[in-house]
């Protein structure tokens, strides 16, 4: 069965992976992080989903109409055309490569970027590394159907 | 010895006739009711297990510890009877405010659970099968010899304080243990890294240890955290997450992301630090804004250093190229500006007001850029 | 302020134009021609990965390393190229026989790979469904208290210790960084475990904590270690172990064996570390005789510590009735016994047997093991 990206299945269905491989993301640590996924289109609102981790797990995805930076811990924001490469990237490779991990795609903002608010809360992205990056790989399982045509947006500066 | 028992036991009388007493199954049961409080504590979150939080209740939590200490300088622990001639162990940290963090615990129960061991968490032999071309794996042992006299001094900057901390503090002594054991993986990981990688160990850095030895020898606890913490770990983490984003092999970049999660730790714990302490003691906003005037010159020694900066950007660029170094410049010198504005936010955030302003750092890096 | 870096890094135009020239691409690259050996270690064994010992190559090894450091003091990891510049660090010791011992990298890797987690790793919940009689309670909760109340004297003594030695001993500097979290979690586990048995901590107990600063007190790493290592954590490995045989439960039984796998790497530790100051650093041999009579000074007056023995005594006779007493006693007799000579046996491995005849301790063992004779309790 096959999901589409972006939607709320997809997440749920990384979700789902995410818990049947408990033990290898218990060997990873805790990870206690609510943060927010934006999938920016060139017209139409941004798809935005909201991810709560917490323990070992993936507790809970949202579809979102907003985000509060207040509230969470950080977003993570590109268009669609950079999610979708990521994602065929992750598939091609069982994981990403070294040019789309999740830190160097935010790395210095080109193509992805990270909204927050405090500083503190932001840096959780780096402290659960591995285990959002091997979340984000498990999409290499997945049957994924991507949208017909991404133009790529200017991320604003 | 500086310390002799008060008697020489052997020659006890009294100690010979109570364990005589004792043994012949005379107890004086001087412990069976003391005056503390029962509890029986549960996991709130099973999955999570039993937590520094959820033993953080009554009169046993860290929440009731007062400013300042004053009953207890021994080992006892935080919530037992305190009894009889306890000694006086030194201890010279006994504020809550000059140590204390809001997420001693997390971070704690956070570093236990995602420990990793450099030995078998790397992929040595996928290194060892394809490795990196000649002038990338010189810069990278370079990198790694830097990266090793960092870890030293974020090792030494908590391990230098633990004596002096009251152990009612256990939380935040415990949380520095945990920092201690993560910087000595690092060393231990970047040492086999450079080793492993065919090209050895390459130059010690005159400008950065000295920068290093400023920072771990502050005069005060909470100098020497935001000193250690903050800039240092600012200057790691940045480091770590670039040379993650720049690694050419999955195992090089796994390395780094790890080791990017446990400095994210020691960067949370500095700001948390910085924070508590200005929240309580405000008046040292101004201390602490002038320490660092004079000390975030090291936070140049630390990056400018030709030992860290060169083969920097060698990694950053890919190769000794003209193209590819005047690329890995580029690059670098976006690194810097993020690092300097990382930096000072989390400053600004953590309580000190008008650092981003006050430092000179930005102004420096302007001029760099010819600006 | 403490130190001053030597430069002040925003006042030298040197270094910021070197550094504006780097950003453009003109990099001198001296370092790409350092005149370090090269190595490509490789791990020995692929399933024990890459591992400290593969290290042990040539100048980078700790086999060849001289006895005595004599070129560097500063932070930098041994075998790198040291150019004039670099700090003193005032490392403490610099002396190899001071702090090594044979294995040091061994108990680093199996630290490393043996880690375990107080949160995770006990069965709090199983542990939660027994019902412990009021008295074991409260006898356990007093063992406990006494145990979370000692454990960080081992995480301050080598923390202050690390910092003191120089940066090539880094296989010992990194193993006591192992000890330092080990000893946290021992603090931490006891301390949980206290909180879960209804009763919480109970008593200080005075006596010990006396002990513990006579540990933070040695005036060398050598004699440190002897008191921490050797001694009282060989005494605490004997203790566990005497823990785990009168645990209330499975799941206790369990702690007690994950925390004792740990004390046995200190005390190997401490073990192998005595061995080699008695080959490498002979002359050391009388002091640490003078110091071994007032630990065991320390150790012997332990018998006032009785929120130590007679929660002992409870827990081995399994309850408060005369006869549970009498019972508990003679167990906890022998115990002791076990105690002290497991401390000498560990002394005649290190090569130091002719302390049997000097100690006043060892004269004491004798005295209660025919008075336990005499009592029928001893065969
Ligand atoms: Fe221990
Ligand atoms: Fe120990």
């Amino acid at each position: 069965m096959s999901v589409a990206f972006p939607s709320l299945a997809f997440f749920q269905a990384l979700q789902t992976l995410m818990r049947q491989e408990e033990l290898r993301f218990r060997r990873l640590g805790f990870v206690d992080t609510t943060f927010g996924v934006e999938v920016l289109a060139s017209h139409g609102a941004p798809w935005r989903c909201l991810l709560t981790f917490e323990v070992f797990e993936c507790r809970e995805v949202a579809e979102v109409a907003s985000f509060d930076l207040t509230e969470i811990d950080f977003v993570l924001t590109g268009d669609l055309a950079t999610w979708v490469e990521t994602m065929q990237n992750i598939k091609q490779h069982g994981g990403a490569d070294a040019a789309h991990s999740l830190n160097t795609l935010t790395h210095f903002g080109e193509r992805m970027r990270v909204l927050y608010d405090d500083p503190d809360n932001r840096d959780k992205l780096f402290r659960f590394q591995e285990s959002l990056q091997q979340f984000f790989d498990l999409a290499g399982r997945l049957d994924i159907d991507f949208p017909a045509t991404t133009t790529t947006v200017q991320l604003s500066a | 010895m500086a310390f002799y028992m008060e008697k020489d036991f052997f020659e006890d009388v009294e100690l010979f006739n109570l364990t005589q007493r004792v043994m012949q199954g005379d107890l004086t049961l001087r412990w069976f009711d003391p005056k503390t409080e029962r509890v029986c504590l549960t996991p709130k979150d099973p999955a999570r297990g039993l937590t520094y939080e959820d033993c953080n209740v009554g009169s046993y939590g860290y929440d009731r510890l007062p400013e300042l200490i004053r009953n207890n300088y021994s080992m006892a622990p935080r919530g037992s009877e305190l009894w009889g001639k306890l000694p006086d162990l030194g201890y010279t940290l006994n504020r809550k405010s000059e140590v204390w963090s809001d997420n001693v615990s997390v971070l704690y129960e956070e570093a236990k659970t995602r420990r990793w061991a450099p030995a078998v968490d790397i992929g040595w032999e996928a290194l060892a099968q394809a490795p990196l071309p000649v002038p990338l794996e010189i810069a990278m042992a370079q990198m790694c010899t830097f990266l090793q006299e960092c870890a030293t001094v974020a090792m030494g900057g908590a391990s230098r304080w633990i004596y002096s901390i009251n152990q009612e503090f256990l939380e935040l002594k415990s949380y520095l243990c945990a920092q201690i054991f993560d910087q000595g993986r690092h060393l231990e990981a970047l040492r086999k890294r450079a080793l492993a990688g065919g090209q050895g160990l390459k130059r010690a850095s005159v400008a950065a240890e000295q920068a290093l030895k400023e920072l771990l020898s502050a005069e005060s606890y909470s100098e020497a955290s935001v000193g250690v913490n903050v800039l240092l770990g600012s200057v790691l983490l940045s480091l770590h997450r670039h040379l993650a984003a720049v690694a050419s092999s999955p195992a090089d970049r796994r390395l780094f992301s790890l080791m990017m999660q446990d400095t994210a730790r020691m960067v949370a714990y500095g700001s948390g630090q910085l924070r508590y302490h200005l929240t309580h003691q405000p008046h040292q906003t101004e201390f602490l804004h002038d320490y660092l005037d004079n000390a975030e010159h090291c936070l140049l020694g630390l990056i400018g250093n030709q030992e860290c900066l060169e083969p920097l950007i060698v990694l950053s660029g890919g190769g000794t190229e003209p193209e590819q170094l005047r690329r890995g410049g580029h690059a670098v010198q976006r690194l810097l500006t993020q690092l300097v504005a990382e930096y000072s936010e989390r400053c600004e955030r953590a309580g000190l007001h008008g650092r981003s302003t006050r430092s000179r750092l930005a102004t420096f890096l302007r001029q760099l850029a010819g600006e | 302020m403490a130190y001053l870096s030597t430069t002040d890094f925003f006042e030298d135009q040197n270094f910021f134009d070197r550094w504006r020239r780097n950003l453009k691409g003109d990099l001198d690259l001296s370092w790409m021609h350092t005149k370090t050996e090269k190595l490509a270690a490789t791990p020995e064994n692929p399933r024990r990965g890459l591992t400290l010992r593969d290290l042990d190559k040539n100048g980078y090894g700790f086999s060849e390393m001289p006895e005595f450091v004599r070129d560097n003091r500063s932070f930098a990891p041994r075998g790198a190229e040291l150019p004039d510049g670099l700090p003193d660090v005032q490392a403490a010791v610099s002396q190899k026989g001071e702090v090594w011992a044979y294995n040091t990298e061994g108990y680093y890797e199996e630290a490393m790979t043996r880690q375990w987690n107080a949160t995770l790793d006990v069965p709090w919940a199983e542990m939660a469904k027994a019902e412990l009689p009021d008295e074991i309670a409260r006898a356990y909760a007093q063992l406990l208290t006494f145990l979370t109340e000692v454990e960080m004297i081992a995480t301050d003594v080598p923390a202050e210790w690390m910092g003191k030695l120089n940066n090539n001993f880094m296989e010992v500097k990194n193993f006591m960084a192992t000890q330092v979290m080990d000893e946290a979690r021992h603090a931490e586990v006891f301390r949980k475990r206290a909180l879960t048995t209804g009763c919480g901590l109970m008593k200080a107990s005075p006596y010990n904590e006396m002990s513990l600063k006579q540990i933070r007190d040695a005036d060398s790493f050598a004699e440190m270690s002897l008191a921490l290592h050797l001694v009282g954590e060989g005494v605490v490995l004997t203790l566990f172990r005497f823990s785990e045989y009168i645990a209330p439960t499975d799941a206790d039984k369990k702690m007690f064996r994950l925390i004792m796998q740990d004390e046995a790497r200190h005390v190997g530790y401490g073990v192998q570390h005595l061995k080699w100051v008695m080959r490498h650093f002979p002359e050391k041999r009388e002091v640490i005789h003078k110091h071994l009579d007032e630990t065991e000074n320390m150790v012997f007056g332990g018998g006032y510590a009785l929120e130590v023995t007679e929660p002992f005594i409870i827990l081995a006779g399994k309850g408060l009735k005369k006869e549970n007493i009498e019972q508990g006693a003679k167990i906890t007799a022998l115990f002791q016994m076990k105690q002290i000579e497991e401390y000498f046996e560990r002394l005649d491995k290190c090569g130091l047997s002719e302390r049997r005849k000097r100690s006043k301790l060892h004269n004491a063992l004798e005295f209660t093991r025919a008075a336990l004779q005499e009592a029928g309790v001893l065969a």
